[in-house]
């Protein structure tokens, strides 16, 4: 009977224990690497802060137009704390990950070589972002300066139709590389961009068809003087 | 050690034609029709005014492809000639320059060089597309340098009111107010410099930079002017227009001019924010009462270009200049043309503030100096409007007045500049 005991009761319930005992100490040996974390994720953004506002990087960021961008989403309350708070998110996703692998499950292992295998990609997609709405800006800029200085009524639209489309064009680039509906995404920027410029052809050839006419003569016809013309050299 | 810019072959000819006492340095670049009357004239003057001294006149081509060089040497077939070609690179054809001849900086360089191998003590630049030049015209420039013992002497061309408004409104006063020293035409395109600053100028390191490629007059009046050389200014009757400086849109302009002004101001900070105050620029030769070739300005469109600007550029100016400064721009910009008029303390500061922005790079400069073209125009329209009905004298003192602004509020540039 007390064999039987020990080896139907006891024994099960033993083995139960001493795997509760060693998953026990990998979920505090994960609670501890998070805690540590945090921290440490928390030390290093002030840090991360502090020395960038020494070194004036928001004065760089607001030349560079990133800035203002970060001003009028509400992501932070400055640039440099922005940098501090994504140091902050690295710290404490690597400290995620690595108390879950420490739970040493098939389950987390993968998730956690899943993520490590994702994360060049994420990267990669936040280069884009940021390299497009800096190119969007520097192009928006560009245009805008040019219509104004050749006295294009539309100038402040040119603009932003500029700025639009780079800016479109970094999202799809940036999801693509995350691989997020790849296929979809391409399919519905081609769409929306052909839907929006067939739309505005069609509006113009209907609806503008003597201003079209005249843009059209104005460009491959000799020019009429209407104004007098400046004579005066700036030099 | 200095990069060599002449080939063998040249400097052996100047070798054996050393010492010199004056060279005439002809840049060209396709100027088949007016380089033969340059050298004539040059020529001509040479014999008249000096014919004691040893001459040679130099054309330093920029890869003319009109016959420039045949007609330079078939008009030299008396007296010591010399063709040369300066280099020109693709990347001197990417923009025109504003005075409308590519690598006119290796030009320079090219003519500095030779005057330092020839031991020359007068270098006279003359442009080769400058229509009617006299025989005449040359005598005052040497004269300023070989007997007068100047280094640098620039002309003073009698111009219609509007003519050169960009030097009138900010490159004339702006240098003034920097260097203390009023030189009404800094970028007059021919120049006199003598063989002690033409080597001092060769030193420099700057014949690779944009400065050599699209600003080497600036270049040149500042020098000369901020490391103490003695500096001269030579009247001259009105020069015929040839408009090449329209040979690049404004904003190419600006860029080139205004950066290049702006730029220098990095150079020689030491020296400029040391300085209140101008002093006259010695004036040689006669008065001159020749006609100047009409002018006329288009105001309505330039006031238009100006409202334009201010509406539209708002998000750019928003970064160069002050609450108050754009407060002001946009009354001015709502008023109607006939009661439009900027006052000369706000045009200055807002080339002050565009300098400041310039120097602690506000935005990228290229926009910023483009963005400048409607205030500009603003400026323009103002000036034209205001002196419509006036005389050339008024017009001047109307530049004098804008010229005192920039030296009353330099103060406030020099105290700036560290903190920007």
């Amino acid at each position: 009977m007390t064999e039987f005991l020990e080896q139907a009761v006891w024994g099960p319930l033993r083995e139960l224990g001493q795997q509760a005992i060693l998953n026990l100490s990998s979920l505090v040996g994960m609670l501890i690497l998070l805690i540590l974390g945090l921290v440490l994720g928390w030390v290093a953004k002030e840090v991360v802060y502090g020395i960038l506002r020494i070194l004036r990087f928001d004065r760089l960021a607001d030349r560079l137009g990133i800035g203002p961008v970060v001003e009028r989403t509400g992501l932070a309350r400055s640039s440099s704390y922005l940098a501090g708070q994504i140091v902050q998110g690295l710290i404490v996703l690597t400290a995620l990950l690595a108390g879950l692998n420490a739970l040493g499950t098939p389950l987390t292992r993968n998730l956690v070589e899943r993520v490590f295998l994702y994360l060049p990609h994420l990267l990669a997609a936040m280069l884009v972002l940021i390299a497009g709405v800096l190119i969007a800006r520097f192009l928006g800029r560009s245009v805008l300066i040019a219509a104004v200085n050749a006295n294009l009524p539309s100038a402040r639209l040119l603009s932003g139709i500029t700025r639009l489309f780079v800016v479109a064009l970094t999202v799809v680039a940036a999801l693509d590389e995350l691989g997020i509906s790849r296929t979809t995404i391409i399919v519905t920027f081609a769409i929306t961009f052909g839907g929006l410029v067939t739309a505005a052809a069609i509006a113009f050839g209907l609806g503008a068809r003597d201003l079209a006419r005249d843009l059209l003569q104005s460009q491959f016809r000799p020019k009429v003087e209407k104004e007098m013309a400046d004579t005066m050299r700036h030099i | 050690m200095a990069e060599e810019v002449l080939t063998d072959r040249v400097k052996e000819e100047i070798s054996a034609l050393a010492p010199l006492d004056i060279i005439v340095g002809i840049p060209s670049y396709n100027n088949a029709a007016t380089i033969g009357s340059v050298v004539t004239s040059a020529q001509a003057g040479l014999l008249e005014s000096f014919p004691d001294r040893k001459a040679l006149i130099v054309n330093s081509d920029g890869g003319s492809k009109d016959g420039t060089v045949e007609a330079f040497k078939h008009a030299c077939r008396d007296g010591h000639s010399l063709t040369i070609e300066h280099p020109v690179y693709p990347v001197h054809h990417l923009t025109t320059p504003y005075h409308g001849l590519p690598a006119r900086g290796n030009a320079f360089r090219t003519l500095f060089r030779i005057a330092e191998l020839a031991g020359a003590r007068a270098l006279l630049v003359v442009d080769a597309g400058f229509h009617g030049v006299a025989p005449g015209w040359f005598n005052p420039f040497l004269d300023a340098i070989l007997n007068k013992e100047f280094d640098y002497a620039v002309p003073l061309y009698r111009r219609h009111k509007y003519d050169g408004a960009l030097t009138n409104c900010i490159v004339y006063p702006l240098m003034r107010a920097l260097y203390g020293r009023r030189i009404r035409q800094p970028i007059g395109g021919e120049v006199g410099i003598s063989g002690r600053l033409a080597r001092h100028l060769l030193t420099r390191n700057i014949w690779n930079t944009d400065v050599a490629r699209y600003a080497i007059d600036i270049w040149m009046a500042t020098a000369a002017v901020a490391e103490n050389y003695k500096v001269c200014q030579v009247r001259m009757g009105a020069k015929s227009r040839d408009l090449r400086d329209q040979s690049s849109d404004l904003s190419t302009i600006l860029v080139q001019v205004v950066g290049s002004v702006f730029g220098l101001m990095e150079t020689y900070d030491s020296i400029w924010r040391n300085v209140l105050g101008s002093l006259p620029t010695p004036l040689m030769g006669d008065p001159c009462e020749a006609p100047m070739d009409p002018v006329s300005v288009n105001i309505p469109r330039l006031h238009a270009s100006f409202q334009q600007g201010v509406r539209d550029l708002r998000p750019i100016y928003e970064i160069v200049f002050t609450r108050e400064q754009l407060s002001e721009l946009e009354a001015h910009a709502s008023q109607p043309l006939d009661r439009f008029s900027l006052p000369e303390e706000l045009w200055v500061g807002l080339i002050y503030e565009a300098a400041l922005a310039h120097h602690r790079r506000a935005m990228d400069r290229e926009h910023l100096l483009k963005s400048l073209a409607p205030l500009y125009l603003g400026w323009v329209a103002s000036f034209a409007r205001q002196t419509e009905n006036e005389d050339s004298s008024k017009a001047d003192e109307r530049i004098e007045k804008l010229c005192l602004a920039y030296e009353q509020l330099k103060t406030y540039l020099i105290n700036q500049w560290p903190l920007a």
